[in-house]
């Protein structure tokens, strides 16, 4: 595959023109995980293991107060503690010009997305300014408190990370108490205490949005049946393996930064522009990352840059090293937690299934999702509307994770599930009615199939016949209610659907070095925080360029300047996989040149290793390059290398190419339908007795388009399991409802799932190829713990003929709900 | 963390003398699992000033029978006793109590002595830096009853606490009928938490330390159950627990022993459906009719009603078990 | 009365067949003083309070918490850290690669000191035996089915090295 790809071709509607039709290395199972050894043996460095020589260790101050100002502050004894070295003041001057977060970047900094998530084609109405809209996160450091915990006041570096707290305690503030809302609902009534009346003073509506498509009124005339159900959801958050720090040093006017965060370099030009340094002066170290989901690494939450610019204020000041760290109470208020919201909706169907309109009423907390777009965007209904509202509460910032689609999958689910059960019809055949793309049916969608280079294929179709056969569903889905086992327990089974979301959007760019040696890294910003990026990129090189796998790496923790697109995260391969592929294909055909073209110096002229041939004549397998005429005409790599290269006068420098690649989709943009589905399904025993809910079994079916790494992919099925089981049953995040006072900030009551808590999972995947990305694929991972507490829901109902719409769905509600269903003559 | 100082006892005299010594302001230190956690948050109003270690002290960590009962050392950690085949075979309740309790490093570290002994898990008494000083603190209020309960007592309070006891093998001991001996006295175990001191969580005075629990060795044809619901399968403390005692003659119960946690601010005991059932067969009629009366005198908060139904479920799971 | 009047202490700890004599304060938890004293950063600070398992060391051969046990407690313990795995070249380190045990790898140490303290009890265990010891052990990441397989793959390479 010689074909040379323009670096700047982009196709955003188009499949990957340039699939080869058989891979050696792409798409093989039983490769050991690149990263597995030094994991496993704990020589992985993370930022949290980051020590310097003279480092000092520092804290930030939580406020005690969910809405609260400080009237004065006392940080004398604070200051006078031995081992104490130095106290940064939120009233310092170094803080004066740089009060609000990522203000004058392109990123729309506060509280909301960057990507144009949060922006609906314009339509949104901010009901305050977009200065007030940007300070929703907050300030770096304030001296007012919209949530308990939020950073706030003063920030200590000391000797020891003890020493710091210690301090932190000595510091005396006189607080004024402010009046408190802390729910979305409350904070709507009139007359409702102003949760931020910096951002707001008239009321708590931070932003509006209204969506229509077709007639809604009209859908509900036509339709045989018109239901109305509501549901909540209640917060939940990250809880992320490692407790979030940083680490920067000053070198002179040169600045190194060790970072915990997904897009790193998005928290390097940040710090670069409120300390007024460019970003050539900037040496970032990315180690390897405790989990975080999207919800540790985003540019607008406070740790991203808030931390990186109290490290880099002390770390001026003092002359020393500064780690400025959250213990895991605080990243209870630092990271993502995903809102309360409150849902009614209204959906008219026809008695077929066929779905005639469906209108969503959404109330959020701080931030959440619409609910609407996956209708938009992989359903014919024809008339949807939204009307969609953020109300503004004292608690921490409300921010997406894993993934932004939580809330959009649960109404999907929410939606086709209320149907099919008023109908008395198998939910799948309920999805299968109403499977298209933008209010447009799968006719339509395989018209753009064909026109567009993908395969024709039912994606839906195919993952629902794999699942049902899993999970032995014709065989065990019941009518709800209906089905007690011989251990007294309700028996339940569930199923839900949408698209395999693929975050395909972006730029990235990455870079191939090829040693002397002929060993070869990748070079671009890397961001483990568990994808397996590190060895599927080293597929993709080693595919592409005919090396043996084991001749690749991708272990750059440092920021080379190449940065990939939300890397071993969202994005990561359904764009990045372009990048690398990009610039594998242009090493492997500079190598060629390199073996086949003279080096010419002024009297020498050193002959390529195959003199009388062209690089077309060539090619390269298990690092060997070779005559395709005659294959027992071989070459090394390492040795057409080490020629090249050493044949310079004495230089040793490497071979070096990079790529660049963009993709077409923005967040909402219309047009670049997505083709591919997922189809979940779940077994479930709930305990009459208890309200207690086993999960027996869930079947993931994912329509990856290719898989790069099998085992990777099915690690986020199983791993999303884990995440999506806990969300539906058990995470929340719990406040005191006088004070606001986090009350679970802690992993013993905030409910992390054990590994007894699923019996078991069955992973399947599909590949159809109908991906946007390298090779057809798609991505997987964003879109599983989103769809799991649909499922679980489902099966919950099927299991006790009542629905438990608020999650998590606890024992007390499941209780509720088995009494309802008893006072309704089930059973 | 809390500064303290601390002190190995090499002997069980050395430990209480130490103890004496800090009238009140020091604590014993076995597993600590649950006091260093409390001194990691500074929840505590008065944290103690010393740590009294009894790891040192030799013999203290065994499990036999003699003089007609079982005799267990209070530093027996908690998983030697979840596998010890003499509990799993003559004590079952208290087996899996120990089995269920926690995770399974934490029953590697903690010793029966200290899950009897152990603090309140009620997340206002446990809150970094003392936020809420209630009432067992020294304070003046309760924050649950009209805040967030939905873990709290469903029996009303004690001196106005609503937290809940959170021990798995303590309901288990008092059903077995067990005494718990101590360097002062023997107490009966269902009296090991009648205190009149709020900031207390059993009546071991600040100077005494429990040095051996014995369990009466059952009649033969007895049976006992433990049965736990959480929200996790694992680490978690329970929701509701509850362990059954029965001792049959014949097919009808002679006495049955019932005790409830997690339900109250100490381990209940339904001494109503420990009564009614005393000559009735073990039949789900009968054990639905003691589980109803033994939840008779609930009273529910705001946010925790179906820990009652929970509870009812367990004492009937337990009883059923017995049979 | 105790020698350091309850206050700190020199103790010598035995790690990884190591012995390091070190002062301690009362207070200093072995997960700090192995972790940010000694240097031996693979034993991890994941929730601090005992709710985890990733800061899992072996103590005379029980798998226990670091982050709740005082380091002043440990004189003349025999302890081991995860680093021992890749000084012994224990199996576990493969398997755990090669069943794709691990995501981000936080938690990985705590799981794989668990699952040593297991082997090294019981060489050969079945499924629930495996369940029974890891049990306590979080994985944000939820990689937990794939441990199963890594065990069972290191448990055999155990018995053939027997």
């Amino acid at each position: 595959m010689n074909k040379k790809l323009g670096i700047m071709e982009i196709e955003p509607l188009v499949r990957d023109r340039y699939i080869q039709d058989e891979f050696e290395i792409i798409g093989k199972r039983g490769l050991t995980r690149m990263c597995g050894i030094e994991k496993a043996s704990g020589r992985a460095e993370y930022t949290r293991d980051v020590k310097l020589p003279g480092m000092v260790y520092c804290r930030i101050l939580p406020s005690p107060y969910a809405h609260a100002k400080i009237k004065s502050m006392n940080t004398e004894k604070a200051e006078a503690l031995p081992g104490v070295r130095a106290v940064l003041r939120y009233d310092d001057p170094e803080l004066a010009d740089k009060p609000l977060y990522g203000l004058e970047t392109k990123f729309n900094a506060g509280h909301l997305a960057s990507d144009g998530q949060a922006f609906y084609h314009g339509k949104e109405e901010l009901a305050v300014t977009l200065e007030q809209w940007k300070q929703g996160a907050g300030r770096i450091l304030d001296g007012v408190a919209w949530w308990e915990g939020h950073p706030v006041g003063a920030a200590v570096a000391a000797d020891t990370p003890e020493l710091a707290e210690e301090a932190l305690g000595l510091i005396e503030i006189e607080w004024e108490e402010l009046p408190l809302v802390l729910n979305p609902m409350d904070a709507l009534k009139p007359g409702a205490p102003l949760a931020a009346p910096e951002i707001n003073s008239k009321n708590n509506i931070i932003r509006k949005l209204k969506i229509e498509h077709g007639d809604v009124e009209k859908g509900f005339k036509e339709a045989d049946k018109v239901i109305k159900f509501d549901a909540r959801r209640r917060p939940y958050t990250v809880a992320e393996a490692e407790p979030i720090s940083d680490v920067i040093l000053w070198r002179g006017d040169n600045v190194e930064i060790w970072a915990h965060q997904q897009q790193a370099y998005d928290g390097k030009m940040l710090f670069a522009l409120k300390m007024g340094l460019p970003l050539n002066k900037i040496k970032l170290h990315i180690p390897y990352q405790g989990s975080q989901f999207g919800g540790g690494g985003n540019p607008m939450m406070h740790h991203t840059h808030g931390v990186h610019i109290i490290s880099g204020i002390l770390s001026r000041r003092l002359g020393r090293p500064v780690k400025t760290f959250y213990d895991r109470r605080d990243t209870f208020y630092n990271l993502s937690q995903d809102a309360d919201c409150y849902t009614s909706f209204r959906v008219g169907f026809k008695e077929d299934g066929t779905i005639t309109a469906v209108k969503i009423d959404n109330i959020c907390a701080k931030m959440g999702q619409y609910g609407i777009d996956h209708f938009e965007e992989n359903t014919r209904i024809p008339n949807l509307a939204l009307n969609y509202l953020e109300a503004n509460i004292n608690v921490a910032p409300a921010y997406w994770f894993r993934c932004e689609q939580n809330h959009n999958a649960l109404c999907l689910s929410l939606v086709f599930e209320h149907v099919a059960a008023e109908l008395g019809m198998d939910p799948t055949i309920v999805a299968l009615k109403n499977d298209g793309v933008e209010g447009k049916d799968m006719e339509y969608l395989s018209k753009f199939k064909k026109e567009h280079g993908f395969p024709d294929r039912d994606s839906l179709g195919e993952c629902i016949e794999v699942g049902k056969k899993a999970i032995d569903w014709d065989n065990k889905w019941h009518k709800p209610g209906t089905k007690v086992l011989p251990n007294g327990k309700l028996h339940g089974m569930g199923f839900t659907w949408t698209h395999e979301w693929d975050d395909t959007r972006g730029t990235a760019c990455a870079g191939v070095l090829m040693h002397c040696d002929g060993t070869v890294d990748i070079l671009s910003q890397k961001s483990d925080d568990g994808l397996n990026a590190m060895t599927t990129h080293c597929q993709i090189v080693a595919e592409e360029m005919g090396l043996k796998l084991a001749d690749v790496n991708f272990r750059m923790f440092e920021d080379v300047g190449f940065q990939m697109m939300t890397p071993d995260g969202s994005c990561n391969l359904a764009v990045d996989a372009y990048v690398t592929r990009n610039a594998a294909r242009e090493a492997k055909q500079k190598l060629l040149e390199y073996a086949t073209t003279p080096i010419k110096l002024i009297d020498i002229e050193y002959p390529p290793v195959f003199p009388n041939n062209y690089p077309d004549d060539l090619d390269v397998k298990d690092s060997v390059v070779f005559l395709k005429s005659d294959p027992s005409i071989n070459c090394p790599v390492a040795e057409v290398v080490k020629r090249a290269t050493l044949n310079q006068g004495g230089t040793r420098a490497p071979l070096f190419t990079w790529s660049w690649h963009r993709q077409g989709r923005y967040g909402t943009e219309r047009g670049r339908h997505r083709m591919c589905r997922q189809a979940y399904f779940a077994e479930v025993e709930v305990d009459p007795g208890t309200g207690g809910v086993e999960v027996k079994k869930i079947v993931n079916v994912n329509d990856v388009g290719l898989a790069i790494s099998p085992e990777t992919c099915e690690g986020q099925q199983y791993g999303g399991d884990y995440m999506g089981v806990g969300r539906a049953l058990a995470e929340e995040v719990i406040y005191d409802p006088k004070t606001g006072v986090k009350l679970n900030g802690n992993l013993l009551d905030y409910k992390v799932w054990t590994m007894r808590d699923i019996d078991t999972t069955v992973n399947h995947l599909v590949e159809t190829g109908m991906g946007y990305g390298a090779y057809g694929l798609n991505g997987i991972g964003e879109c599983i713990a989103t769809v799991v507490p649909g499922v679980i829901g489902a099966a919950i109902y099927n299991a006790i003929g009542e629905w438990v719409d608020d999650h998590p769905m606890t024992p007390d509600k499941v209780l509720k709900a088995i009494s309802k269903a008893k006072r309704g003559g089930l059973r | 963390m809390r500064r303290f100082k601390h002190y190995d006892a090499c002997t069980l005299d050395e430990a209480v003398s130490l103890l004496q010594e800090f009238d009140g302001k020091a604590n014993v230190i076995a597993g600590g699992t649950d006091i260093v956690g409390l001194l990691k948050d500074n929840a505590l109003a008065e944290s103690p000033e010393a740590l009294i270690n009894i790891k040192n002290v030799p013999g203290l960590d065994y499990v036999r029978e003699e003089d007609n009962m079982l005799k267990i050392g209070p530093l027996a950690l908690l998983e030697d006793l979840a596998h010890n085949k003499l509990l799993q075979d003559n004590y079952p309740a208290l087996a899996e109590a120990a089995r269920r309790t926690a995770s399974p490093h934490i029953r590697e570290m903690g010793t029966i002595g200290g899950n009897i002994c152990q603090f309140s898990r009620c997340w206002y008494y446990r809150l970094p830096n003392n936020r809420f000083n209630c009432i067992r603190k020294g304070g003046k209020d309760c924050y649950a009853e009209e805040g967030e309960n939905r873990y709290h007592s469903i029996f009303g309070n004690v001196k106005d606490c609503l937290a809940v006891h959170p021990s798995d093998t303590a309901p288990a001991l008092i059903a077995l009928e067990a005494k718990v001996k101590t360097t002062k006295r023997v107490i009966e175990m269902a009296d090991f938490y009648q205190t009149e001191e709020v900031k207390k969580f059993s009546v071991l005075d600040s100077d005494e330390i429990v040095v051996e629990i014995q369990i009466p060795k059952p009649a033969g044809n007895t049976k006992s159950k433990f049965e736990k619901f959480a929200l996790r399968k694992s680490i978690d403390f329970p929701v509701v627990n509850c362990a059954s005692k029965v001792e049959f003659d014949g097919n009808v119960v002679k006495k049955a022993k019932i005790c409830l946690n997690a339900v109250f601010v100490n381990p209940y005991v339904p001494k109503k459906a420990e009564e009614y059932l005393e000559g009735k067969a073990l039949e789900p009629e009968t054990v639905e009719a003691a589980a109803q009366l033994a939840l008779q005198d609930a009273k529910p908060l705001t946010k925790n009603e179906y820990k009652i139904e929970i509870a009812k479920s367990l004492i009937k799971k337990t009883l059923l078990a017995c049979k | 009365m105790a020698e350091n009047n309850g206050g700190a202490k020199k103790v010598s700890l035995k790690i990884n067949n190591q012995e390091y004599g070190i002062v301690v304060e009362p207070h200093w938890t072995l997960r700090e003083v192995i972790h940010d004293k000694l240097g031996l950063t693979g034993t991890k600070e994941m929730c601090d309070h005992g709710a985890c398992g990733s800061c899992t060391v072996i103590m005379n051969g029980r798998p226990i918490l670091s982050c709740m046990t005082l380091a002043i407690e440990c004189e003349g313990k025999v302890i081991e850290t995860v680093e021992i795995v890749d000084i012994e070249k224990h199996p576990l380190v493969m398997a755990y690669a090669n069943n794709h045990a691990m995501q981000c790898g936080y938690c990985t140490p705590g799981f794989v000191m668990t699952a040593k303290a297991l082997l090294d009890r019981n060489p050969n265990p079945g499924e629930e035996d495996i369940k029974d010891a890891l049990e306590g052990n979080i994985c944000r990441c939820g990689t937990y089915p794939a441990h199963i397989g890594a065990i069972l793959e290191a448990s055999t390479k155990l018995e053939g090295g027997k």
